[in-house]
This record gives structure tokens, C-alpha cells and sequence, in this order.
């Protein structure tokens, strides 16, 4: 029986009560509104009976956690009082969120102390799942887990405040019970509900029947993390296996087909199970939906950074995967990763001492190609190109060969198809044009705009200037032109054309000195024939306006015996052509038609001037050496000596006995490597391309001239810090090395031993 | 033995005659008007020789025959020769062989 102190509490509670159901009306006017919703009358005398033990222990038994193990479903006393009982406490409010309904009878902790009982469960099955690995374990766990939520929740009739209280408890227990085995078994188990992309394994199909159990369970929300990167480890793995290494054509539709046949389906059971319309659904799904389609991009844009540096080498087989990477680009922020990625594979896989240049070159006009397709407006290649472009010295050089055509090997860089259009200057930015686009974002500052261009355009847009390019142009040119030494005019004409496509490219102006160079080819051959007319002479020259061809090497050779002779005859043939002009040799250059009567052979070779020389000065005297030869000939370097010479003991004409001393062989000598003279017919073609400097050397030699400048500067005035000397040296005239350039010499300079620096100060070495 | 050169294909440079008989030096005679080197061409020409020929002074000046005209036509030139300031007369003897 109730004792007086809860009578007392009871009726105090009570008060309060009733001043909350009358709603502060006067009388009982509140309360009998509150009647009328059709409840019995409330009154002191029901309320005890309510709390009496016996009549509540009836209501109690519905909300009772049993064991669904043993005990037989629970007799239930008549539910409507339970109800009124249960709505009178509801009423009242007094129903707090632990439950003190009595004061020996705390629900939530009956269900608490009870859970051992689905514990236990819980871990049996886990237990067998984790020896077992079958996901059948799983399901089946939840369907008892579903049992035992069944069992327990209280009827609906006794109202929502008593059952929300329930499902609080009941899964505050149930989370805190299952450990990380359940959430990867949960996770494999929805990863096992999509649908195989192979089509031999049935797919592990949950009806919506398991999804609404999920929900029941409170997993769908708990687990939605889970779910969904199941759904993104699925969809990863799917894109992977589909579109690695698949190159051809655009994946992107094809995922998107995929995803609404597949995965959207599966999308529905999880995210659109409130959905009534088909048009609800769309709207639940548009967000989650998305975020997956979001996830196909970033994997497929992952993916295709990776392969990038392959993807390029492919092109153009690769323009699908181009499409694709270009497209999630637009959806995924991942410029800066496709940058990072592809200057490593660069790195790695291209910039390395073993690759050609030519090799780097077409790896760079395909990536230019590609790059372009991806990102139109460049800022992707510039950053890219960077280090390709610093990378070589002989870069210009592959580029320009390959403008002209002199490439043997393999293809042209440039697309045949590819119009000639001339060279892209950069032009200022017009804000008038109401086209006018800013500089993507993520440009540098040095970004240069690079209007939709050739290939050409780009690649001489690696450098700063585009003289370079012409200057590398013209040494190839005249090495090229030099080396044609019959008069056949094909070979011009051929060199012509190429200077006509590359005037398109490189303007008029630019190229005025090649058109000089050819014109003097021309030339060369008009006036010969005008004095061939006049005096018929085996010397056919070339005869080259100076100011206009690239810096030759310089040679101090004197033509012996009848070299002489001829040379000289010539010039005074030419002089009574041209009376105002004069003929200046450049001796070591050219190629000379010999034939030579030995005693019992004759031999007729094609030879450099320089050997020409030497064989001449064997006829006055048949043992000589090295250094009487060089001697006789002027100055000449003693290993380019040494080198004509030993082309005629290779024919068998000279041999040393001695180092330093040939002996002319007038009787071949069987034990010569004497060679039939056939296999000399081409012997020019490296010599004859030697001759014309590169533009390393000239600038070396330039450079000599400077010395003679700094070194003044440094006995004069002492220590200088070098850009003082850079200052000084922009005085001298055609002066145009930058800083850099110039301590790059100095430093050259100091390892020779004629510097020395201290404290950023440059003085001379004193001798 | 005896060598018999067929065929020479040989290299020559081409020279003004400037009277200066000491070019054995790389120095670069330039024209006096234009700075240019008598052997490049002057500023209004783009190929050298016989197209843009010198001429010859009286005085032993020499210029590109274009820049001489172009400086003789100005009235502040007063028809004579920009570096010594004599009555510019051009030297016959050159200049009627100059052209080819």
C-alpha cells in the first residue's frame, strides 16, 4: 500500500497537475474542456487507483522487456485500460525521460539490465560471421536483432512518448553493443547488394523489406556514413576496372548509364524509400545523387592523372580519355594535382639523361596537342612546359631541323594536315573585345595568353625570343647549303621551299638573311658560269656575302702548289667580272675532286681542302712530318692535321712510320688497311657540317672579345662586383649577354685561374 | 706521284674593293652614313651587292651608294661629302665599272 509520504507526494504532484490540464482557467472550467477530448474523468480517486500496484503491474506487463528466448508471449491485461492509464500519465507530463513511473520500476533500466539477452545474441552471431566470413551471418543478425526490437516495443495504442523513450533506449544499447566487426559486416553486406558489374555472380539482392528493417533498427541513419562509402568503394571499383588503360573513347556516358541502371536503383531503397511520386524520389535522390556523380568524376579524374603521361604518349589514340579527363575537370577541382602529376612522370619518365631530345620534343608537342583538348586556353601547358623547355641545350636546334625537314629519323613533329599559319605574337589583351575572357584563375602571374595556336607556334613560344630560333635556323641553313657540293640546283631549291614555309611561320624580316644566303647560292652559280666562259677552270666556289652568313670558322690555311695557283687565277677572273669586288678564300672549306697517280695505282677520292694540301705536298717530297706539313700549310690546328692525315693512310696512301712522320706510299703496301677507294664516295657529310659554328661556340668566341673588355675594367679599377661589370660592359658595342650569362663566363673564368672573387668581388689573378 | 685536281668546290668570301689593301684583318670597313659594313647593305636594302652598290669620293670616302644619294638630296648636305666636308665628287673610274 502506498505509504502517507507518497499519498502526500502523489497529491502534491497531483496539484501541480491539475493546474497544468486546467490551464490556468478559473474553476474547473480547463479540466472540463480537457473531458471532453472523451477521457474518463479525472479524478483523485483514479489516479491512486492508477499508481495501486495491482491495477499498474496489468499496465506494466505491455511495456515489459520478455525474453523472447523462453518466455511465451505476455498474457496482456485489457489494453484500453493500459491505454487510459498511459494517456492520463502522457497528460499529465509526468513522464520524464528516464521513466519513473514507480518508485521500484525505472523502464529504461529494465530494458538495460534485460540486454544482455540480445547481447548475447549479438555476439554469437558475429562470432560465427568472423570465423565464417559469410555474410549470411549478418543478415541473419539483423533479422534477429528486428525479432527482439518486435518483442519489446511497447504497443502502439499506448502512445508515441512511450515508444520514442523505447527506441532511445533500446538503440542507445543496441549501438553501443555492436562493435567494428558489425559495421564492416554491415558494410560488406550493402557492398554485396550492388549489382556484380560481373554478370556470372547473382547479385546478394536485399528486397525493400530488409531496407525498411534497416530503418527500423535506426541503421540507415546511424550507418549512412557506411552506406555510402560502400556505394563510392563500389563505384571506384568499378570505374577502375572499367576505364583503366581504356583510352579509346569517352567513358564518362557510359559510367553515367551505368550509374542510372545500376546504382540508382539501388539508391532508391536507400534514400528514396519516404518517396510516394516518382517526382518525390527525384528530389531525395537530386542531392545524394550528385554526390555520387560527383564521386564517379573524382575517381575517373584520379584515374586519369595517374595514367596522364601515358594517356599522352598514346595520343591520338587516347582523344576518348582526353574528353573524359577534360570534363571532370569541369566538375572536380584537380588542375593542380594533373600539374603535379604529370611534371613527376615528366621527371621521371622523360627529362632523364638517357631520352633524346627528339624523343622529349615529341613527347612535348604530343602533350601540347593533349593539354590543348583539356584545357583551351594553355594555363595547363604552361605550367607544365616549364621545365621541358629549360631542359636541353640542343633543343632549338631538334625544333629547327625538324622545321627544315633535315630529320631522317622517323616523323615530323608537325602535323602535315596542320596549316602553316605564321607564328602567334602575344598580343595585348583587347578589353574592347566584347569576347573578352579574364586569365583562368589559376594562371601565374608570367602566364602568357596563348591564343588557340600550331603546334609551331608553341613550341617557339618555349622561348623567349624567337631570334634564337632564326639564328639556329640560319647555321643549319648555311651547313646545309655548304654541303652541296655539286652544283645541282635541286638541293637549293629545296632549301628554298623550306625557307618559304618558314617565312609563312617566322615573317619576311626575320628570315631576309637566309633569302640573302640562297640568293648568294644562286649567284655563286651564274658568276661561275659567266667565268667559266671566259676561262675555263676547274675551281667552282661558292661565293658568299659575309655580313650575312653565320660567323665560319676561321682558318689561316695556305693552299699549296697548284691549289694556289688556281685559287689565284679565279680571283683575277672574277675581278675583270667585278671590277669593284674581290674574292676572299676560305680555303679549308669546300671539298676538292682529286685524282692521284701513284706508281701502280691510280686513286680518285673526294677530300676536304686540308688533305688536298697534304697529298699536294707529298708530290714535292715523299717522307715528311706532322709539323713540316702544318708549316707549310700556315697555321692549322695539329689534331685536325693529324686527322687529314690519317684519312689517307686509311686509304692506303700514307703511312706512319714513325709517330709524327708519314712516308708517301707509292707501291700499296699489302699490309695497309689499304681500302678500295668506293668506300670513301660520301666521306663529307660531318666534316661539312662542322665548318659553320654553332651558336654556343660563337657565343663563346664573343664572349673572348668581352674578356679583353673585363680585364681592362679589372687592372684598371681593381675589384669590381659583377653587375658593376655588366653595367660596363653594356658600353661595348653589340654587348648582350645578360647578368646571368656573364657569371656563368666569370665563373668560367675564375676556374681557369684568371679570376679570383671575394666578397662578390671580382679581381684578376695576378701573374 | 702526281696530284690532278678534277673538281674544286670552294668557298669564297666577296669583298669590296675599297682601295684599302690591308684586308687582310677581319675589321669591318663600315659605311660612314649608316654604320653598316660596306659588305652588308644599307638601311634601305635588304640583299647586299650588286644591288646596293658603293660609291666611290674623290676624297677617298667611301659610301653606299644609296646612302650618298640619299644625303646628297638633302638640301643641309650642301653636295658635300658628309666626312670632310670637300664638294662630293664621285670617283669616275669606279663607279663606271660598278655595274655589272
Amino acid at each position: 500500500m502506498a505509504t502517507d509520504a507518497l499519498k502526500a507526494q502523489v497529491r502534491s504532484k497531483w496539484q501541480d497537475a491539475f493546474k497544468r490540464i486546467n490551464s490556468n482557467n478559473p474553476g474547473i472550467t480547463g479540466l472540463m474542456a480537457f473531458s471532453e477530448v472523451g477521457h474518463a474523468v479525472v479524478h483523485e480517486e483514479t489516479t491512486q487507483h492508477l499508481f495501486s500496484k495491482q491495477s499498474w503491474s496489468h499496465t506494466l506487463a505491455f511495456v515489459k522487456p520478455i525474453n523472447i528466448k523462453e518466455d511465451p508471449p505476455p498474457k496482456r491485461a485489457d489494453i484500453t485500460t493500459a491505454r487510459r492509464d498511459f494517456e492520463v500519465v502522457n497528460y499529465c507530463r509526468r513522464l520524464p525521460s528516464d521513466w519513473c513511473l514507480d518508485d521500484d520500476y525505472m523502464f529504461s533500466d529494465e530494458i538495460r539490465q534485460k540486454f544482455y539477452l540480445v547481447r548475447e545474441d549479438i555476439d554469437s552471431y558475429l562470432s560465427d560471421y568472423e570465423l565464417s566470413k559469410d555474410l549470411s551471418h549478418i543478415s541473419r543478425l539483423i533479422l534477429r536483432l528486428k525479432e527482439w526490437y518486435d518483442a519489446w516495443t511497447p504497443p502502439e495504442e499506448l502512445g508515441a512518448t512511450i515508444r520514442n523513450a523505447f527506441v532511445l533506449v533500446f538503440q542507445t544499447q543496441l549501438y553501443s553493443s555492436l562493435g567494428p566487426t558489425f559495421v564492416k559486416g554491415f558494410k560488406d553486406l550493402i557492398a554485396s547488394t550492388f549489382p556484380s558489374s560481373d554478370p556470372d555472380i547473382p547479385s546478394q539482392t536485399l528486397d525493400a523489406s530488409t531496407w525498411v528493417i534497416f530503418e527500423t533498427l535506426g541503421f540507415l541513419d546511424r550507418y549512412e556514413n557506411i552506406i555510402a562509402s560502400a556505394g563510392y568503394e563500389h563505384i571506384e571499383a568499378h570505374v577502375l576496372e572499367a576505364c583503366a588503360g581504356q583510352w579509346e573513347t569517352p567513358m564518362m556516358d557510359t559510367l553515367r548509364t551505368w550509374m542510372s541502371e545500376k546504382v540508382v536503383p539501388w539508391l532508391l531503397l536507400m534514400y528514396g524509400r519516404d518517396a510516394n511520386t516518382t517526382d518525390e524520389a527525384r528530389a531525395l535522390l537530386s542531392t545524394i545523387g550528385s554526390r555520387f556523380d560527383f564521386h564517379v568524376a573524382k575517381t575517373l579524374c584520379d584515374l586519369r592523372t595517374r595514367e596522364i603521361f601515358d594517356i599522352i604518349v598514346d595520343y591520338p589514340d587516347s582523344a576518348g580519355a582526353l574528353q573524359d579527363l577534360k570534363e571532370c575537370l569541369q566538375r572536380v577541382d584537380q588542375r593542380g594535382a594533373l600539374v603535379k602529376s604529370l611534371r613527376k612522370a615528366n621527371r621521371k619518365r622523360l627529362l632523364h639523361p638517357g631520352a633524346e631530345t627528339r624523343l622529349i620534343l615529341t613527347q612535348y608537342v604530343a602533350t601540347i596537342k593533349c593539354l590543348r583538348i583539356v584545357d583551351p586556353p594553355g594555363v595547363l601547358l604552361f605550367k607544365v612546359a616549364d621545365p621541358i623547355r629549360r631542359e636541353r641545350p640542343d633543343t632549338i636546334r631538334c625544333i629547327v631541323s625538324n622545321l627544315v625537314g633535315d630529320d631522317d629519323s622517323g616523323d615530323s613533329l608537325v602535323d602535315e594536315s596542320e596549316p602553316i599559319v605564321p607564328l602567334q605574337q602575344a598580343d595585348t589583351e583587347d578589353y574592347t573585345d566584347p569576347n573578352w575572357e579574364p586569365e583562368p584563375v589559376d594562371a601565374g602571374p608570367d602566364f602568357r595568353t596563348n591564343k588557340p595556336s600550331d603546334v609551331i607556334s608553341t613550341l617557339v613560344s618555349i622561348y623567349d625570343s624567337r631570334d634564337l630560333f632564326v639564328k639556329e635556323l640560319q647555321v643549319l641553313l648555311a651547313q646545309r647549303l655548304l654541303a652541296i657540293t655539286d652544283d645541282s640546283t635541286e638541293k637549293v631549291e629545296k632549301e628554298r621551299r623550306n625557307i618559304e614555309i618558314l617565312k609563312i611561320r617566322f615573317g619576311e624580316a626575320a628570315l631576309q638573311v637566309c633569302e640573302v644566303m640562297l640568293k648568294d647560292m644562286t649567284d655563286s652559280k651564274r658568276i661561275d658560269g659567266h667565268v667559266q666562259s671566259q676561262k675555263a677552270s676547274i675551281v667552282h666556289p661558292t661565293i658568299i656575302s659575309r655580313q650575312f652568313w653565320p660567323m665560319l670558322e676561321s682558318s689561316e690555311i695556305v693552299m699549296p702548289g697548284q691549289f694556289q695557283i688556281l685559287q689565284d687565277q679565279y680571283a683575277k677572273e672574277f675581278s675583270t667580272f667585278k671590277p669593284d669586288k674581290r674574292l676572299r678564300w676560305l680555303p679549308h672549306l669546300g671539298t676538292v675532286h682529286l685524282e692521284l697517280q701513284l706508281e701502280d695505282r691510280m686513286l680518285e677520292v673526294d677530300v676536304p681542302p686540308l688533305e688536298a694540301a697534304f697529298i699536294e705536298l707529298f708530290s714535292e717530297k715523299n717522307i715528311r712530318t706532322i709539323d713540316e706539313l702544318i708549316n707549310a700549310v700556315g697555321s692549322v690546328d695539329k689534331s685536325a692535321a693529324f686527322k687529314a692525315l690519317l684519312a689517307w693512310v686509311d686509304l692506303g696512301v700514307l703511312k706512319e712510320d714513325e709517330p709524327g712522320t708519314f712516308r708517301l706510299l707509292e707501291v700499296a703496301e699489302e699490309a695497309g688497311p689499304a681500302r678500295d677507294s668506293s668506300s670513301r664516295i660520301a666521306p663529307t657529310t660531318e666534316q661539312d657540317l662542322a665548318p659553320v659554328t654553332s651558336l654556343q661556340q660563337q657565343q663563346a668566341e664573343q664572349m673572348k672579345v668581352y674578356w679583353k673588355f673585363i680585364e681592362g675594367m679589372l687592372t684598371n679599377l681593381g675589384q669590381l662586383p659583377l653587375d658593376r661589370i655588366q653595367t660596363m660592359l653594356r658600353f661595348a658595342p653589340g654587348y648582350d649577354q645578360t647578368i646571368e650569362q656573364l657569371a656563368g663566363f666569370m665563373e668560367a673564368a675564375r676556374r681557369e685561374g684568371l679570376v679570383g672573387v671575394k666578397d662578390g668581388l671580382w679581381k684578376l689573378t695576378p701573374r | 706521284m702526281k696530284v690532278t685536281v678534277k673538281h674544286w668546290h670552294a668557298v669564297a668570301q666577296w669583298r669590296w674593293d675599297t682601295g684599302n689593301e690591308d684586308d687582310s684583318g677581319d675589321g669591318d670597313d663600315v659605311c660612314g652614313i649608316c654604320r653598316v659594313a660596306y659588305e652588308g647593305c644599307c638601311p634601305a636594302c635588304k640583299v647586299p651587292g650588286d644591288d646596293c652598290p658603293l660609291i666611290w669620293g674623290e676624297c677617298s670616302h667611301v659610301f653606299h651608294m644609296h646612302c650618298l644619294l640619299k644625303w646628297i638630296g638633302t638640301a643641309a648636305s650642301k653636295q658635300q661629302c658628309p666626312m670632310d666636308r670637300r664638294t662630293w665628287v664621285t670617283a669616275e673610274r669606279k663607279v663606271a665599272k660598278t655595274h655589272s
